[in-house]
């Protein structure tokens, strides 16, 4: 099980949260003229990294607030958590 | 018109489990609470309104993790981010925290009809809650709430005393009889005497 600290509510259970995709996704900008492979890369292509990834997640069984986490995909290690509008360096 | 309680057609009183050659004040003690007053108040995201300048029953909104405040009618429990439940047994609450509250800052919702709540008191209140709950409860303290899963269903923990240990579990009120099974079965190795 892995543990997952939550910036709203502190250190909670996996079991509590939700994985909601890669968080480094970007939609494209509005109004502006969007190509096909664009498109597709912002809904549909990941890179499915082996190593450190940015993740979104949901605390939907605390505070019901999206998170961003910073994970190992293949060893699992977390090693920083943000809110979801934090910027991350 | 008459109400029928969340846990109506299960919660029946008696003792049960391994309650024989034990102690009756060593029991513990499992109630459903009734007839409570429950809000939710959410801050929506664009407001900037100062939340801790409104007054409710004498009481201030907080936002803290974890954190109740509390007097003898009412508590506000710290829910998520501008994100509160209020239990109270003044019924005629309501219309002062909607007056309080603007709706274009607030969501304001009466959800008394939508808890089943449970209580359990007594020495092994934390063992029974482990046994389902994967929060530690050993970090939580008497005035403190907690939102988290108990066998997989999403309930609200609202610790009200220790020494002897006495919690509130609230649960959506579909889900209030799975949650009682769960608690009840959990509660049968230590024995205890439903009110």
């Amino acid at each position: 099980m892995l543990y997952i600290n939550c910036p709203h509510c502190g250190m909670r259970s996996q079991n509590e949260f939700s994985y909601g995709g890669d968080a480094s996704v970007k939609r494209p900008e509005l109004n502006k003229e969007v190509s096909d492979q664009e498109w597709d890369n912002f809904v549909y292509n990941r890179k499915s990294l082996r190593g450190k990834h940015l993740e979104l997640w949901q605390h939907i069984s605390g505070c019901r607030q999206w998170i961003k986490i910073e994970r190992d995909t293949a060893t699992h290690e977390i090693f920083r958590t943000f809110k979801a509008d934090e910027e991350v360096a | 018109m008459s109400l029928i309680s969340a846990l109506a057609n299960v919660h029946t009183t008696g003792q049960f489990g391994d309650y024989k050659s034990k102690d009756v004040n060593d029991l513990l003690k499992i109630s459903e609470i009734k007839n409570l007053l429950i809000v939710q108040i959410v801050q929506y995201k664009n407001s900037s309104v100062l939340f801790d300048s409104i007054d409710i029953d004498g009481l201030k909104l907080k936002n803290e993790p974890l954190t109740v405040v509390f007097n003898e009618t009412t508590r506000i429990m710290w829910n998520g981010p501008k994100n509160w439940l209020l239990i109270s047994t003044k019924k005629n609450l309501l219309k002062n925290i909607l007056d309080n509250f603007k709706e274009t800052d607030f969501a304001v919702t009466d959800i008394s009809h939508s808890r089943a709540i449970i209580e359990i008191e007594g020495k092994d209140t934390i063992e029974v809650l482990k046994k389902g709950c994967p929060f530690n409860f050993d970090t939580l303290r008497k005035n403190n709430s907690i939102n988290s899963t108990y066998n997989g269903i999403a309930f609200t923990v609202d610790k009200l005393n220790e020494n002897p240990n006495k919690v509130r579990l609230f649960a959506l009120r579909s889900f209030g009889e799975s949650l009682y099974h769960s608690i009840t079965d959990a509660s049968l190795e230590f024995g205890f005497e439903s009110i």
